[in-house]
């Protein structure tokens, strides 16, 4: 077999199988496919970010579960960590053979090459001294984990290796409050350990709604979880970190630390300059169609200079590149239009903007408190925001409730098909359910919530 | 005169060739095309004052129905 093909994958991640995969249904699998990659197949999310950090959450939450009722109570559980382990590296070796591995081996026109690619000129790339040339590229390499400079640190896990431990550490310091630090801190604090997380912003996670990052911080306290935000971390030493912030100084034992300050474009090694495609150090540059300054190269993926890091954007950015290769009709990618969410307990999920990104936007919220659904769990900790621009669109919407990431979607239509308030409020809800939050924040915009009984429109 | 040489995909048979090909001499200032279903390619002849090579891949055949093409090469 000759080394030409017709779209060459460098990443086989989320956005190089969807890529892979359109590209094959849309020639009828006749396009010559190589998917390259160096790492497991099915990238971070199957493997490193979220199916191992669901699968440590919802064990957190069973081993956390408490009753909210009167007369109800239940018996405290144990925890066996090294089994709980095993189990969720099983889950994720299983989720990844039946949604990568099993997948890609129906499509012959797809050739895996195991090894990282590096562009030769902007036909050809090299693999462990192999050339490969193609007409098509796709660059999909993915992202990787920031390691700040602690002086002194000498031991320390990512959440590339993580999920390898197997006995649980009795103090956990986490360098970084974003969404994977949150989600593995709360779980861990849940099945035992002290978690210290250590954050130099004063907002967790990073860059979301105020109000609802302050209901998270008092959920995951009230969890036990020591929050040092406005801290970062100066230096190892003995078993101990030392952090500082605010005008102090603080030594916090760590047995265990895990890196999780945010994620970096894998753009290092591939020699995009050889190719004439543009980046830098906040990743390859494209137009919302997904091409890069060379036409025939497109991205997709964490490796995009764009906002956000999720796997639905990933593969809807792989998915479009292959379209608009074949299909010529120049589709684009609003990443606004992506729901995502932070699975602590409560959920966090946002779709569009922040109030305070959008000039002459108004925003109304309603406490969870508000919805009656909430009130009867006795799960009141939560908020629903919505946000409209001048026109009355919908254009961001802000959820914390215990299930806000099943919730949210109605959100994202609305953002996504631009539509109003009244859409909103004339849309028949269940009761009593907690996504009539929804309804009630837009209501919220013309009348008091609290003023009205259940149900009215 | 160019001669444009297509990528098409989609192509099983020869009546898929004769599809293809139909389809590309119905476009104006395509002067004469040749179609391979062994290589999966067609080569066209065309008059570049009255259709881009461009144009090619967004001809009626190429467009809704089985088969897609790209513009691999101009002479």
């Amino acid at each position: 077999m000759n080394d030409e093909y017709d779209l060459v994958i460098i990443g086989w991640g989320a956005a190089g199988f969807a890529a892979a995969i359109k590209a094959s249904e849309i020639t009828s699998g006749q396009a010559r496919i190589a998917l390259i990659g160096d790492g497991p197949l099915g990238g971070t999310c199957v493997n490193f970010g979220c199916v191992p950090s669901k699968y440590l959450i919802e064990a957190a939450a069973e081993a956390h579960a408490g009753s909210r009722h009167r007369g109800v109570s239940l018996a405290r559980p144990s925890v066996d960590f090294r089994e709980l382990m095993n189990g969720l590296r099983e889950a994720v070796a299983g989720e990844r053979t039946r949604k990568y591995e099993q997948v890609i081996a129906r499509y012959e026109n797809v050739e895996l090459i195991h090894g990282r690619a590096s562009f030769v000129n902007d036909r050809e790339v090299v693999v462990n001294g192999r050339r490969i040339s193609g007409y098509n590229f796709l660059v999909s390499t993915g992202s990787s984990p920031v390691i700040p400079d602690v002086p002194g640190i000498s031991e320390f896990m990512t959440t590339n290796n993580f999920w390898n431990m197997s006995e649980m550490p009795s103090t956990l310091v986490i360098i970084g409050g974003g969404a994977a630090g949150l989600e593995i801190g709360q779980a861990m604090s849940r099945l035992g350990s002290e978690v210290h997380i250590v954050e130099p912003r004063r907002l967790v996670p990073p860059h979301a709604d105020p109000d609802a990052s302050s209901i998270i911080a008092r959920s995951l306290q009230a969890d036990g979880v020591r929050l040092h935000l406005g801290f970062t971390a100066a230096r190892a030493e003995d078993g101990y970190l030392i952090i500082k912030g605010n005008g102090e100084e603080l030594r916090i034992r760590a047995d265990a630390v895990l890196v999780s300050a945010g994620r970096t474009p894998n753009v290092e090694g591939l020699n995009l300059d050889a190719a004439r495609v543009a980046y830098g150090k906040n990743g390859v540059a494209t137009s919302r169609t997904m091409q890069t300054s060379n036409p025939r190269i497109y991205a997709a993926g964490d490796v995009v200079a764009q906002r956000f890091m999720l796997e639905t954007l990933a593969a809807r950015e792989g998915a479009v590149a292959a379209e608009n290769m074949y299909e010529h009709l120049g589709i684009e990618v609003n990443e606004l239009e992506f729901p995502r969410a932070l699975f602590t307990q409560p959920q966090m999920a946002s779709v569009g903007t922040l109030e305070d990104e959008c000039a002459g936007c108004r925003s109304k919220s309603v406490p969870l408190e508000s919805v009656p659904r909430a009130r009867i769990a006795g799960d009141t900790d939560g908020l629903f925001k919505v946000v409209v621009d001048r026109e009355g669109r919908v254009v961001g919407v802000h959820v914390v409730a215990p299930n806000a990431s099943e919730i949210i979607v109605e959100g994202a239509m609305a953002v996504r098909h631009g539509l109003s308030l009244s859409d909103i409020v004339d849309q028949p809800h269940v009761f009593p359910t907690i996504s009539e939050g929804i309804k009630l924040a837009a209501q919220s915009f013309s009348r008091n919530v609290e003023d009205m009984p259940c149900c009215v429109e | 005169m160019k001669k444009v040489v297509l990528r098409v995909f989609g192509m099983t048979c020869n009546d898929c060739v004769s599809r293809v090909r139909a389809g590309l001499l119905e476009r104006e200032g395509v002067l004469d095309a040749s179609v391979s279903l062994k290589d999966g390619t067609a080569v066209v002849q065309i008059d570049e004052g009255v259709v881009r090579p461009d144009d090619l891949e967004l001809l009626p055949v190429f467009k809704g129905g089985r088969y897609r093409a790209q513009v691999r090469s101009v002479e």
